[in-house]
This record gives structure tokens, C-alpha cells and sequence, in this order.
């Protein structure tokens, strides 16, 4: 039995974990849920030794437990099975399988490898790993790799078993074998620590879900009788579709932006779209289908092999991001504003500056820090930015905050087209609405033509009048939910339909 | 408990009022250590050695300590971009000889001599930038290799031998002085002001910093950073290239053994006085207090009768302090920052 009792946890800027509370037993698959950011992967890795709590305590079968690196963890029996895949390329699958603890098959101070093999063919017969143990892992597939790690936490005979989105590069088929080999170690006894995005799976192995949102546990309930929708509830605290921002007035005969058969070598094949001067135009798909490249290609810092991009129906020379602000006024809001969208040891003064610095000199060429002040002040009052003043180091600042000053660096150099990508990751609940508030007005009061890139659909349905659904570098779908004129904006139910419609 | 621990450690904030946090400010800078130490050691020369304060030993000193701040420029100047110069000292070496080649071997006057050294430093630094940016490889590595190019040229050139046949005239800058202030030392204040009015007031140096602080986000800020990396590259050649003809006319011969422990010298000077090493932090008055306290050192080593042999273990030995203090400061200045913000 592990408890966790008034775990709480903080970060600079943000309370990751606040007073949580919860018991995961032998035998039991336990699903932890919660949006991104909500603290799961803080939760795990305090339960693996990765981060000591702040205030709070863990127990092991009754007695307080304190870890302090992940090997204290491992000496309990805990073992985790991350979400980043960890393997040692070059190695075989049986070494893989087998590293932490090659000192137990040593006989005469050699390593038996004979052992070793027999062992881990054990193993990966165990999770259907398909390969012959002796194969080198690099040429393998991410699922195989996957499985690998899995195979590693058995064969440590793991008394609880924490595993990070572990069928995130899983196939349907491996998916339902993975689920029916967690099923077989529950009933070994084995507490079983379920992260995972996917609902549909949580319902279908777990005993029992903990929700997690903000940092809070919001509760643990067990797994018969609930649906999908009372978890999605759980996790978002609000009905999905309450933000109603109404229909979005765009100037229907303007055209900002038009893309005009993109094609670029192995991805895109003669890709178009069309947005018009003061509309939200979502881009919509999963991760690496091509939406966050085609805004690469767009702002210069990919090339396209052919095919034109129109602005203001003007043909465009964009090979860098400088071209692009400079020249054309379109901006980028970074999807990772940790490594490229901020510079986190500059001030909040210097990230938002930066696209201005231009246009705050005097005649003799000098920046006037005076007037480089005032920007900021008025961009993060506008922005509601919490801090103790321009000057703050931007690191220090929460998620949320830091988002906004990501955003507020486009503001200040007065971009007409605005591409923000995922602007919500890692952002706290309140953060998150004030953020598509503040998308919505750019566009509805101050004509600003944008381009929402998310993988998240009702952020995409909520905030965008018009989707466009990517999928394998390709416009798949486009979905219009603005609406007709006089009539109420498209509902959310029907527009994710048939949003799903075109992904299937 | 955390929120009573991160509250009582609020009141404290308030409770120490304005002083305490002035003196947290100035203690948060990256400059502050090295000027008080610098302070605390021309102070304690002075007490305990009579010959210290005497006008020729300050003169050298100051000498000393201007070349010394050229040489870290050099260096500096691309750290701040988050890079490195390996080459550095050879890129003096070379400048050196073909000074000296150009005055001593071809008899050529100094106005055609340090322009072309000048030419040469220069297009160092701009083969260092220009390989580093279209091959997408670390300064690092590139640099080394650049290292031994430009180390073969030195040794090729000159065969091993100095240039002694140097124009008297030349010699003015590195020797004469202004009111017991020695031309280079001046020259290098000169410098190093500019420098930091054009760090804290001009487009570029700002995007200088911006690059050094996080390259991406800058790139994607719209700031060519390519040109960015190019530019520091090159002006490293420049500091390279004044540095060495600064030792020329200091010496009144051109040996091509100058620059050789440049590199010791470039990061001891330019780390100490605050640059940070993952860059995006510069800081003038750090550079000119950390020269004159590196001097000072190598001085007081001398005044102690140390073996000089041993001088390079020295300052490797400071270095490495240094840096343990430049990290012990960091985290300080992080912890206070971050109960600030659990505050708010």
C-alpha cells in the first residue's frame, strides 16, 4: 500500500502539488488524469524520488518513506516507465532489457550472457516484444523501443509500476496488449500507476481514477458506473463549451494571408489556404501532422521547394523571421516559449522590447530606456502580466505570465497577421481563458488576422471561426463554425464531430 | 508549512527595509565581487609592499592590466554570444608577425604595417564566423581547428624568430604616457566605455546580448542571429589583432610567441569580471577591475619571489574559484528571486 498524504509541491512562480492526498493499493490499476500542467508528472515523480516534497508525506506499506533520487526508489520497488523513451541506442535489446542490473549475472566477475538473453527473451515475450534479444535498438520502431522500457520495469520485479503515457507510441494492437499485460500483473498484485491522456483506455483497465486540476487533487472515484464525460468534467471543472465568444465578424473581402501550393520535399504537396484580415483560422491535428511546420515555412524558418505565400495579394520574400516582422508584420508565438519563444535570464523589459528596439531610438541612434520602459508597463498592464516590475527576469515568472509576455513581444511591434501556436501548454486554468479572451479581441476589436495552431479542441473550437484539420501534411478538413449571418455560432458538439469526421 | 516558511522569510525581506535590499541589488550584479576584491587587494599591496605605490610600478600595472582587458575583449565578446575563441591567442600570434614582417623584413612604414596586421586579425575572426555560421558547428570545435591553422601560419612565417627591427615611432602608444597614466591604459577605459554604451543603448548590442541569452528566441524574435555570431567573431579578430599590436609596441619587437597564454588570460579576465559564461551578460567595469586584479596578482606573485614557472597554475587555480563564487552567487540571487514571486 503507498500513500500519499498532504503532498505539496512548488515551483518558482507556480504550486505544482497543493496538499494532495491519495492511496493506490496492491492489485490496483490506478489512472491519474488532469489536463497538462494540472501536476501529474510532479505527483510521479515525487513517488520516484525524482523531487522531494516540500511539505507532505509518503508512505510505504505504513512506514513514512523518504526518497531522494530514483535509485532509493528503485530499492523499494518502484519502478517508472517515463514518457521520453530512455534506451541505450547501440546496445542490444537484451542489455536494454537487462542494464540496472547486469551485476547480477556475474559469475567469476564476468558477465554471463548467456543468462542475460534467456532472461530478457523472458521478458520481452511478457510485453510481446517481437524481437529477437540479441538485435541491436536503434533500428527499432518507438513502440518496440517502448516496450523495451516496460520490459526493463518487469524484470526488476516492480511491486508498483508507474507508467507515464506509456501507450503514447503504441499501436491499436500493441495498445490492447499492453493493457491486457497490466490486467495479468494486477492480479499478481502489482499496484499499477496509470498516466495517461486517453480516457478511452483509463475506462477500460483502471479500477480507480484520481483527477487532478491546478495542482489539486479534485478527487478519486472508482471506475464503475463513471463515463467519460463525468472524468472530462472532473478535469476541467466547467462544461467544455461554456466560453462563448460568439461569431466573429471578418472582413470577408480582404484577404491577409493566402498560401498558394506549398510543397516541400517528403512533407507538404501542394498545400493552400486562404485567411481573411481579422479572422481567427484554426489549425487543427496532432502533434507533427503539420501544422506547427507549415507555420515554419510561412515565417521563413523553413524552406518550401515551390509554391507562393500572399500577403495583402502582394507575393512575399520571407527566408527568416526578421523578413517576416520587418517586412511583412507577421509575428510567431512560439509553441515552446521555454527554448524559443523567451529569453528566460532577460528581463520582462528585454523580451518584450526586443521587436522594437528600432523604434525606440532618438536621432542620434540611441535606445531610450525611458521609452523602452513605458512599452512594457503598458503592454503588461494590458496583459494583466503579475509582476514586480519591468525589470523582473522573465524565469521567474509563472507559466501563465510568461505566455503572456510571449505574446506581448508581437503586440508591441504591432504585427497584423499573428501566428500564436499552442499558447495554452502549461498554463493554469484562469491564465488559459484570459489567453483566448485576449486572442478573440485581438482579432474582433482590433482586426488583427490570426492563426491558432492547437491540438486542443475546445481551446480550437472555443477561440477559431474557421478550422482547418491537418493530418499527415495535408489539409484534410475545413470546418466553418462561425455560422450564418444573424445566426448563433455552431455548437460545440456538432463542430467537433465533424471535426472528428475528417481525422478518421 | 511551506506557505508559513516562504511567509517568514517575506517578513525578513521587509524587516531588513530598503538598505537590505539596495545592498541584495548591488550584491545581484556580476560585477560587485570581482570591484571589492579588486579594492581589498590594491589596498592590502599597498600596506605591505613600499614599492607598490611607486609611480613606475602603478605605471606598469595599469600597462599591464590595458592589454590584458584587449586580450579578454577578445574572448568576451563572443562568450557573451554563448560562444568561445580557442583561436584567440593564435589570431594575436599571427597579427604580431605580419606587423612584424611588414616592419622588420620588408621595411615597410608602421602606417602600412598595422593596418595590414589590423586586416589580418580582422579576417581571422571573420573566417572563424563565417565557418561557424555555415557549418552550423559549435565555436568551440571550429575554433580549435582554427587554433592550429592559424598557430602554423605564426610558426611558417617567422620561423620561430622575432621582428626586432621595429620603427621607434611605433613604440609611442605602448610606452609613453599622459600625465603618468600610461596611452594603452586610457585606450582601453576609451574602449571599454564605449562598449558598454553600446551593450546598454544601441540596437546591436542588444542583440548581441539577445543571441547570448537564448539564441532561438532570438532568431525568432526577428534578430539575425547568424549575423549576430558573424559580427562577435569578427570584432573578436579586431581585440585580437589591437591586443597584439598593443604587445608590439609595448615590447618594441614582434615575438611570435605572443598570445600563447592568451587563452588562460582571455577567460580568466572575461569570467571573472562577469561575463556569464552561457552568455547573454557583459559587463565593462567588471572586465577592467578583474585585468587589474589579475595583474596585481601576477605582481604580487613576482614581489613574493614565486617561481614564474609556476604562474599558469595560479591563475588556473583562480579561475576555477572564480567560477565556484560566479555559481554560489547565481543560486543566492535565484533563492531570493524565487521567494519573491511565491510572495506575489
Amino acid at each position: 500500500m503507498l500513500q500519499i498524504r498532504h503532498v505539496t509541491k512548488s515551483f518558482p512562480g507556480v504550486r505544482a502539488l497543493d496538499d494532495v492526498s491519495v492511496e493506490f493499493a496492491p492489485g490496483e490499476v490506478h489512472a491519474i488524469v488532469g489536463e497538462n500542467g494540472a501536476g501529474k508528472s510532479t505527483l510521479i515523480k515525487i513517488i520516484c524520488g525524482v523531487y522531494t516534497p516540500d511539505d507532505g508525506e509518503v508512505l510505504l506499506n505504513g512506514a513514512r518513506i523518504t526518497l531522494h533520487t530514483y535509485k532509493d526508489a528503485l530499492d523499494r520497488k518502484i519502478n517508472l516507465v517515463s514518457q521520453e523513451i530512455q534506451i541505450i541506442p547501440k546496445s542490444t535489446v537484451a542489455e536494454n532489457i537487462m542494464l540496472d542490473k547486469l551485476d547480477r549475472y556475474l559469475t567469476h566477475g564476468r558477465i554471463d550472457w548467456k543468462r542475460i538473453n534467456q532472461d530478457a527473451a523472458r521478458y520481452a515475450t511478457m510485453v510481446d516484444l517481437a524481437v529477437p534479444v540479441r538485435q541491436i535498438v536503434a533500428t527499432l520502431s518507438a513502440a518496440q523501443k517502448q516496450l523495451i522500457m516496460i520490459a526493463r520495469a518487469l524484470s526488476s520485479d516492480a511491486r508498483i509500476l508507474v507508467m507515464d503515457e506509456p501507450t503514447s507510441a503504441l499501436t491499436r494492437h500493441e495498445t490492447e496488449n499492453l493493457l491486457a499485460l497490466l490486467r495479468r500483473l494486477k492480479a499478481e498484485g502489482v499496484t499499477v500507476l496509470f498516466v495517461s491522456h486517453k480516457l478511452e483506455e483509463v475506462l477500460a483497465v483502471a479500477d480507480k481514477v484520481s483527477v487532478l486540476r491546478d495542482g489539486c487533487l479534485i478527487g478519486t472515484r472508482p471506475i464503475a458506473g463513471l463515463t467519460k464525460a463525468q472524468i472530462v468534467q472532473m478535469m476541467i471543472g466547467r462544461d467544455a463549451r461554456t466560453l462563448d465568444l460568439g461569431r466573429l465578424k471578418v472582413d470577408a473581402g480582404h484577404v491577409a494571408l493566402e498560401a498558394r501550393s506549398i510543397c516541400q520535399a517528403g512533407r507538404f504537396h501542394d498545400v493552400s489556404f486562404v485567411l481573411q484580415r481579422g479572422e481567427i483560422l484554426g489549425f487543427y491535428g496532432l502533434v507533427g501532422s503539420g501544422r506547427t511546420e507549415l507555420a515554419q515555412i510561412l515565417i521563413g524558418e523553413a524552406r518550401k521547394d515551390s509554391g507562393e505565400v500572399l500577403i495583402n495579394d502582394k507575393p512575399t520574400h520571407i527566408h527568416s523571421m526578421a523578413d517576416s516582422l520587418f517586412k511583412y508584420r507577421m509575428g510567431y508565438v512560439s509553441e515552446n516559449r521555454k527554448e524559443k519563444g523567451l529569453i528566460l535570464s532577460a528581463s520582462i523589459k528585454t523580451n518584450v522590447a526586443i521587436t522594437i528596439w528600432n523604434r525606440l531610438r532618438d536621432r542620434l541612434g540611441s535606445i531610450q530606456l525611458a521609452a523602452e520602459t513605458t512599452a512594457a508597463r503598458k503592454l503588461m498592464h494590458a496583459l494583466e502580466i503579475r509582476a514586480t516590475g519591468p525589470s523582473q527576469v522573465v524565469g521567474s515568472l509563472s507559466g501563465g505570465n510568461q505566455q503572456k509576455v510571449s505574446i506581448a513581444k508581437w503586440l508591441a511591434a504591432q504585427c497584423d497577421i499573428l501566428i500564436i501556436d499552442e499558447p495554452t501548454i502549461g498554463v493554469d486554468i484562469g491564465a488559459k481563458e484570459y489567453i483566448h479572451q485576449l486572442i478573440w479581441n485581438l482579432a474582433s476589436r482590433e482586426g488583427k488576422s490570426i492563426i491558432l495552431i492547437s491540438s486542443d479542441m475546445p481551446e480550437i473550437i472555443n477561440v477559431a471561426r474557421r478550422i482547418l484539420v491537418f493530418k499527415d501534411f495535408k489539409i484534410v478538413g475545413e470546418v466553418r463554425n462561425n455560422g450564418e449571418e444573424g445566426a448563433p455560432v455552431r455548437g460545440y458538439e456538432e463542430v467537433s464531430q465533424e471535426i472528428g469526421q475528417y481525422l478518421a | 508549512m511551506a506557505q508559513s516558511k516562504v511567509e517568514h522569510s517575506v517578513r525578513q525581506d521587509r524587516e531588513a527595509g530598503g538598505i537590505g535590499s539596495a545592498l541584495r541589488s548591488v550584491f545581484r550584479r556580476s560585477d560587485t565581487s570581482v570591484v571589492i576584491a579588486t579594492v581589498i587587494l590594491f589596498v592590502l599591496f599597498s600596506f605591505s609592499n613600499t614599492s607598490f605605490l611607486t609611480p613606475f610600478n602603478l605605471f606598469n600595472v595599469s600597462r599591464t592590466a590595458a592589454l590584458y582587458v584587449f586580450v579578454a575583449l577578445g574572448q568576451a565578446i563572443v562568450i557573451v554570444t554563448g560562444g568561445m575563441n580557442l583561436s584567440l591567442g593564435a589570431i594575436g600570434g599571427l597579427t604580431v608577425v605580419v606587423a612584424g614582417w611588414c616592419m622588420d623584413t620588408m621595411g615597410w612604414s608602421p602606417w602600412i604595417g598595422v593596418p595590414l596586421a589590423m586586416l589580418t586579425g580582422t579576417l581571422c575572426g571573420m573566417f572563424n564566423g563565417f565557418i561557424i555560421i555555415k557549418s552550423k558547428l559549435n565555436s568551440f570545435i571550429v575554433t580549435l581547428a582554427s587554433l592550429f591553422i592559424f598557430t602554423g601560419l605564426v610558426q611558417g612565417i617567422s620561423q620561430g624568430f622575432p621582428y626586432s627591427n621595429i620603427p621607434r615611432d611605433f613604440t609611442i602608444l605602448g610606452r609613453n604616457d599622459f600625465l603618468g597614466v600610461p596611452y594603452v591604459f586610457l585606450f582601453a577605459v576609451a574602449v571599454l566605455t564605449a562598449l558598454a554604451y553600446v551593450f546598454k543603448f544601441r540596437v546591436v548590442g542588444r542583440r548581441i546580448l539577445a543571441t547570448g541569452g537564448n539564441l532561438e528566441a532570438a532568431r525568432l524574435s526577428g534578430i539575425r542571429t547568424d549575423n549576430i555570431v558573424f559580427l562577435s567573431h569578427t570584432l573578436s579578430g579586431v581585440f585580437a589583432a589591437t591586443a597584439g599590436l598593443l604587445w608590439v609596441s609595448r615590447m618594441g619587437s614582434a615575438q611570435p610567441s605572443t598570445g600563447t597564454d592568451w587563452l588562460i588570460i582571455s577567460f580568466a579576465v572575461a569570467i571573472i569580471g562577469g561575463t556569464a559564461l552561457n552568455g547573454g551578460e557583459f559587463s565593462a567595469l567588471g572586465i577592467l577591475a578583474s585585468a587589474i586584479m589579475l595583474t596585481l596578482i601576477k605582481n604580487g606573485l613576482i614581489m613574493l619571489n614565486v617561481n614564474v614557472y609556476f604562474e599558469q597554475t595560479f591563475l588556473g587555480v583562480i579561475v576555477l574559484l572564480a567560477v565556484s563564487v560566479e555559481s554560489i552567487r547565481v543560486a543566492l540571487s535565484n533563492r531570493t528571486k524565487r521567494t519573491k514571486t511565491d510572495a506575489s
